[in-house]
């Protein structure tokens, strides 16, 4: 298949997204949106102290934004909250170098293929930016 | 289909002007399907910029030496050119702006913010495009004015009961497009402005998709405002258009201030030139000026009656197989007579992003998304859309091929 950013992963996640929907009620929760194509993203977090013990995200976006939340959703589940910031900075870091430095991000491998098309690399960080405001929203009110 | 129909109103040879056009993206040749975002550039408007940095660039209107009358020669000349193309009754009714947004932006400022009073209202309609509808609620939320929009009916017209309804409420202007840049529909605005003038109602159009591409005359339309882009019409960008009616510009105030609009300048106060100086602060555009000029006598060589037979044509066929797709939802009018060269559609179940990914990976260019269209989309019920918009040089074998990816993008996804 010569459609590269489109890897059988990516297909996958987006046909059958993993950890999709919302809780409610939940004790965190930050939306997303693209203003230049108008995906959204809403994750919702619930903790169980310093851990994320479920994240969910609910996705109107494409293919790259779908698969994206719903990689970042397999790895966050039950890890601690400056776990899920180490991996939110280690991504970014990866999109910008197109390196990956940790194996504790290694399923994300294969957004790294989006760097290729720059107006998709947005659509690839949307629900780290959900995951983000999160963060920031606990640091805050904590 | 055979790619040498009946269809080729404007020769392939064409596209031979369109340095560009040879481009080979991702292994295929460049299928530029976006003319509706912005068209290619013809050799002449690029040699006409180059010629004007080689040969007489300076400023205008400043020098008394002979370049500088050069380059302020080249530019009136310019604004002539448009005057005459949009069959203006003065040249001075002329200003040249960055663009349609700055054009719209204009108005909203100059005259907006002294004609509006709290309550007022302004008559927008669902189809506008962004830089018709975020500039009025600016001066909407400035003036305490309110506004209000023409519905769009299900096949995308502009719904003239509404406007009748809305008419009615009496509000100062009413700010349509001619061209919606997402259905394609040409709106029926000459009967449309003669109602709104017997409400004593205001009317700025926005042209950005219908110069070059449907015939335009401001006298036969009446309108009070006119904006276009010189990008969207093969010329470069960084220039666009107003006209408005000399009555209106001698009473508009300017909205930026600075060198060229001035009569006199004091320590506290000055005196302002006539239109159009007096809505042209600081250095023009000149050379983009001068290409908008070279990309009128283009688009007027080739002949705006048969661009418009080319595209429609075009958006037939377009309009006619994306039909017989499965899974396609096409928008705007059916009968290819309402319609420009654009088609925006869905297929459902993938997001047009992906569609127009899987399309840019065969080296066709198409835009995916809500097309600065927001309101628009939400009442069309949906996020996004593509949409393929065809341009002088496109071909029936493009669109084809435009097409036939469709298949693969379900095989892909579905």
């Amino acid at each position: 298949m010569s459609k590269s950013l489109y890897r059988d992963v990516l297909l996958d996640h987006l046909r059958h997204p993993r950890f999709s929907g919302k809780i409610e009620p939940a004790d965190r929760s930050a939306s997303a949106y693209n203003p230049l194509c108008g995906d959204e993203l809403e994750l919702t977090l619930a903790l169980e102290g310093n851990c994320i013990r479920e994240a969910r995200t609910q996705v109107r976006g494409c293919a790259v934004c779908v698969a994206s939340a719903s990689l970042m959703g397999e790895l966050l589940q039950g890890v601690s909250l400056s776990q899920a910031e180490t991996y939110g900075a280690l991504f970014r870091e990866a999109m910008t170098s197109g390196e990956l430095s940790s194996k504790d991000i290694f399923s994300l491998r294969p957004l790294l293929e989006v760097r290729k098309h720059k107006s998709r690399v947005k659509c690839a960080l949307l629900a780290w930016n959900a995951l983000e405001e999160c963060l920031q929203n606990f640091q805050t009110t904590s | 289909m055979p790619d040498s129909l009946p269809m080729a109103r404007i020769p392939d040879s064409i596209r031979q002007d369109f340095p560009v056009l040879s481009r080979i993206i991702n292994r295929h040749p460049l299928a530029y399907l976006d003319n509706a975002a912005t068209t290619q550039k013809p050799q002449s408007v690029i040699e006409a910029i180059t010629r004007f940095y080689e040969t007489s660039n300076a400023n205008s209107h400043r020098g008394v030496y002979a370049l500088s009358e050069e380059a302020s020669e080249l530019y009136e000349q310019a604004r002539g050119r448009v005057a005459q193309f949009l069959n203006a009754p003065d040249t001075h009714q002329i200003i040249f702006t960055r663009g349609t947004t700055e054009a719209i932006n204009l108005v909203a400022y100059s005259w907006g913010r002294s004609r509006l009073q709290p309550g007022d209202r302004l008559l927008l309609t669902e189809m506008e495009h962004h830089s018709n509808l975020v500039p009025w609620q600016l001066v909407a939320e400035a003036t305490g004015a309110e506004l209000d929009y023409v519905a769009v009916t299900a096949e995308g017209h502009l719904d003239l009961d509404s406007l009748a309804s809305q008419l009615a409420k009496s509000p100062k202007l009413l700010a349509v497009t001619l061209v919606s840049n997402v259905l394609g529909t040409i709106n029926p605005l000459r009967k449309i402005i003669t109602t709104a003038h017997d409400h004593g109602v205001l009317v700025l159009v926005d042209a950005a998709q219908a110069v070059g591409r449907v015939a335009v005359d401001v006298q036969e339309l009446d309108c009070d405002f006119l904006a276009f882009s010189g990008h969207k019409v093969y010329g470069p960008t960084g220039i666009g258009v107003l006209y408005a009616k000399t009555e209106h510009l001698d009473a508009m105030e300017p909205w930026q201030g600075g060198g060229g609009m001035i009569a006199k300048v004091g320590r506290d106060r000055s005196t302002w030139g006539e239109a159009p100086a007096k809505f042209e602060a600081g250095t023009p555009p000149i050379a983009a000026a001068i290409g908008l000029h070279t990309a009128l006598d283009f688009v007027e060589r080739l002949g705006v009656a048969q661009i418009r037979e080319h595209e429609r044509d075009l958006a037939e066929l377009a309009l006619g197989r994306l039909l017989e797709e499965p899974e396609v939802t096409v928008f705007g009018p059916r009968n290819p007579a309402e319609r420009t060269g654009l088609v925006s559609f869905a297929l459902a179940g993938v997001h047009p992003h992906d569609v127009a990914q899987v399309l840019d990976e065969s080296g066709i260019a198409v835009r995916a998304g809500h097309h600065c269209a927001q309101v628009l989309h939400e009442r069309l019920g949906v996020d996004a859309t593509v949409r393929v918009s065809v341009g002088v040089y496109n071909t029936a074998s493009e669109v084809h091929r435009a097409v036939d990816v469709l298949a693969e993008v379900r095989r892909l996804f579905l």
